[in-house]
């Protein structure tokens, strides 16, 4: 594989604005493990920082006057304000949606929320789900498709998939992704993968 | 420092007890994320010393009143398993010594995770000796650092940790047990791997200012091969595509 | 949020999808019903313990050492050695293991293993009398390092492997000479447990963590070779004989397969 760049390790020799880097003296280092990938800065493992307009899975924990309290993977729940929803939520109930607002200390509101139906929901790290849906979702496409499975795909980290069709292999699928997230040409082991096991 | 009654030969023939040079590690294995459950971690055998680590976060500040709202809190919790020491079966959990360390452990990764990123989470390192043979917070830190950077959590550089010491009267680099027993100074020390600052820093016995310098040299060159394994270790992480078992 | 919160939540989410997936037959990783995952044993890893194993279903790791000492008799039985086994549940195995005193999990896991133990009469407690008011101790300690599921299990299979490990230990002027050893333990029987867990009308052997956390309740097993030693059900739930006894049936059969790992 490309060589690896450490935290603390000088990525280039002037200031450039990146995930995962700082700016020290003229210089961009980095704060996470990652490589370089055609002059790009691709880190391996980072722990998820909320931005706006970020996809979601979530889970609604609790019902308050303000709206719902729900689960999303993070240290702090994020809330679904009961303003912005029109549909009812109940408790347990898995939700899709885009990250609406956040403040610097990370409390967040979910916006643009559909309700997802009863299935099932699995963790992975964060920083893995970019190489999970693929350039324009065609990883994820070809898991859906040779699965039957429905799937979303939240930028923090979970994933919700529908109890209908190939779950397992939906999960074998998922892994493989996440243990080969630095290697190229993965869309077409998955392929290959999701035919062979089929 | 013990008493002189029982003191082993620590030198022979210009070698150490364990027949290491004075600048020879003893055998250091590390290898990163063995655990499943956590989100980083990391597993060390130094020389007799076995220890692993995990940690979690950010996460839900608790209690609720200790969280900054500026930043992460870092926790450590450094223990000593009661089966870690060839002598008879000690008692589980903190101590006033394990309270110390810990303490130490946090504060030097304190100063290089950035907390600030988090606010009012916690962040928490788990460190459990399994197996002990005397530098047994240098291994904890060894691990620490290949564990936070396995989880992914923003650091401003790597930290790396070694013991140096006085032993009949020569500087020695990594004390073995019996070295850290009856030598004349024992210092672990762990260092930011680029600016080689130092965040972490004990010491007893008795040194002069130039035992000192020389000793503070001595760490540095000790720690810098120390990080080349913590590197190759987390490199090797994403190298072997098959699931590797894990090893005691 | 809490992980408390998050395991009553998880708990309720995934026990409708699990439910459903056995409906058709399935289970997550693809398992028979009364299959065990991937099963290690690596005995002899530490060198300050008289026992040690290292044991893996799955992803659960525990780590557990047999560890000598000397110590009073209790009043009741003044020539009998003692034995006793703990469980750690460190903190780094599971973000729901918190630093503190053991929780009723562990206690329990704990007294599980010791039950099984204690009840196959493996460890001759009687050959331990050192002189008077002074005997032999055997500290068993179980470290539970991840938490990958069916921990039980796990622990049961690194005592066993960690007994049968153990180097008794050299005794001079009524004390122990650590690194000096008479001979093997002399283990007669290696007791094992098997832990199925219910989720509506279906029995799992070796639960994943996620079966777990869906299941009703769980059934432990323990054997040796041809008979139970020790039961425990836990969990909110109710077993019919029947499963009880299905549960039995395929644990003395399983018990027998786990063996040839210790």
């Amino acid at each position: 594989m490309e060589k690896m760049i450490l935290p603390g390790e000088v990525v280039w020799g002037r200031e450039v604005s990146a995930s995962g880097t700082y700016l020290h003296e003229g210089k961009t280092y980095a704060t996470v493990m990652g490589m370089m990938r055609e002059e790009k800065f691709i880190p391996l493992q980072m722990t998820y920082k909320p931005k706006v307009g970020d996809n979601v899975v979530g889970i609604v924990v609790e019902e308050r006057r303000a709206g719902y309290s729900t689960d999303l993977n993070l240290p702090y729940n994020g809330m679904i304000p009961t303003r912005k929803v029109r549909i009812t939520l109940d408790m347990g109930g898995m939700v899709y949606g885009k990250i609406a607002w956040v403040d610097e200390v990370g409390n967040v509101d979910i916006g643009e929320v559909d309700r997802l139906p009863p299935g099932k929901i699995i963790t992975v790290p964060p920083s893995k789900v970019p190489r999970i849906i693929g350039k324009k979702s065609s990883m994820l496409n070809q898991i859906r498709e040779k699965s039957g499975c429905s799937i979303f795909v939240g930028n923090n980290g979970y994933i919700w998939i529908g109890t209908r069709g190939n779950v397992p292999l939906v999960l074998k699928a998922i892994r493989l992704i996440i243990e080969n997230a630095h290697t190229s040409g993965l869309t077409d082991v998955v392929a290959k993968y999701l035919e062979d096991n089929k | 420092m013990g008493g002189s009654a029982d003191k082993p030969v620590l030198f022979q023939d210009g070698k150490r007890i364990d027949g290491r040079a004075l600048d020879e590690l003893r055998p250091l294995k590390i290898v990163a994320g063995v655990l499943k459950e956590a989100e980083g971690s990391a597993y060390v055998e130094w020389g007799g010393n076995k220890v692993i680590c995990g940690v979690y976060g950010p996460r839900e500040c608790i209690p609720k009143h200790d969280a900054n709202p500026y930043k992460a809190l870092m926790k450590c919790r450094y223990t000593m398993s009661p089966f870690a020491s060839l002598e008879e079966h000690g008692r589980s959990g903190p101590n006033r010594r394990s309270t110390e360390i810990s303490k130490v452990i946090k504060e030097a990764f304190d100063s290089v995770v950035m907390t600030g990123e988090f606010p009012k989470t916690q962040i928490d390192i788990y460190v459990d000796v399994l197996q002990a043979e005397g530098g047994t917070r240098i291994a904890a830190i060894a691990a620490a650092t290949v564990a936070l950077a396995s989880a992914g959590l923003p650091m401003k550089d790597m930290i790396s940790s070694v013991a140096v010491g006085k032993v009949d009267g020569h500087l020695v680099v990594d004390l073995g047990k019996a070295e850290d027993n009856f030598g004349e100074s024992d210092m672990p020390i762990a260092f930011k791997h680029r600016s080689k600052e130092i965040v972490l820093m004990q010491m007893d016995g008795r040194l002069t200012p130039e035992e000192l310098g020389a000793n503070i040299d001595a760490a540095i060159e000790g720690a810098e091969k120390v990080y080349a394994l913590q590197a190759e270790a987390l490199r090797k992480s994403y190298e072997v595509t098959e699931k590797q078992e894990f090893r005691m | 949020m809490g992980e408390e919160m998050r395991e009553m939540v998880l708990q309720e989410v995934q026990r409708e999808m699990l439910s459903n997936m056995l409906a058709q037959g399935k289970r997550m990783d693809e398992r028979q019903k009364y299959d065990y995952r991937k099963v290690t044993v690596q005995k002899g890893v530490l060198t300050t313990a008289e026992g040690s194993a290292l044991a893996q279903i799955g992803d659960s790791k525990v780590l557990c050492s047999v560890k000598f000492g000397e110590m009073t008799p209790f009043a009741d039985r003044p020539t009998e050695g003692v034995f006793m086994v703990m469980a750690e549940f460190l903190p780094l195995a599971s973000p729901t293991f918190e630093p503190g005193p053991p929780s009723p999990y562990s206690i329990e896991l704990a007294r599980v293993v010791d039950r099984g133990i204690r009840s196959a009469e493996v460890i001759d407690t009687k050959g331990m009398f050192i002189e008077e008011g002074k005997v032999l101790a055997i500290f068993i300690d179980l470290y539970v390092m991840d938490h990958g599921g069916n921990l039980t299990d796990t622990a049961a299979l690194a005592a066993a492997a960690a007994l049968a490990d153990t180097k008794v230990p050299n005794v001079v002027d009524g004390k122990i000479v650590r690194g000096d050893y008479k001979g093997p333990l002399n283990l007669p029987d290696k007791p094992l447990t098997c832990t199925f867990i219910k989720v509506g009308d279906h029995l799992l052997l070796d639960p994943l963590r996620e079966e777990e956390r869906a299941a009703e309740c769980q059934l432990t097993v323990g054997t040796v070779d041809g008979y139970i030693v020790c039961m425990q059900k836990s969990g909110v739930g109710s077993l019919k004989k029947s499963e009880v006894m299905e549960c039995v049936d395929v644990a003395l059969r399983k018990g027998n397969e786990l063996r040839d790992y210790v």
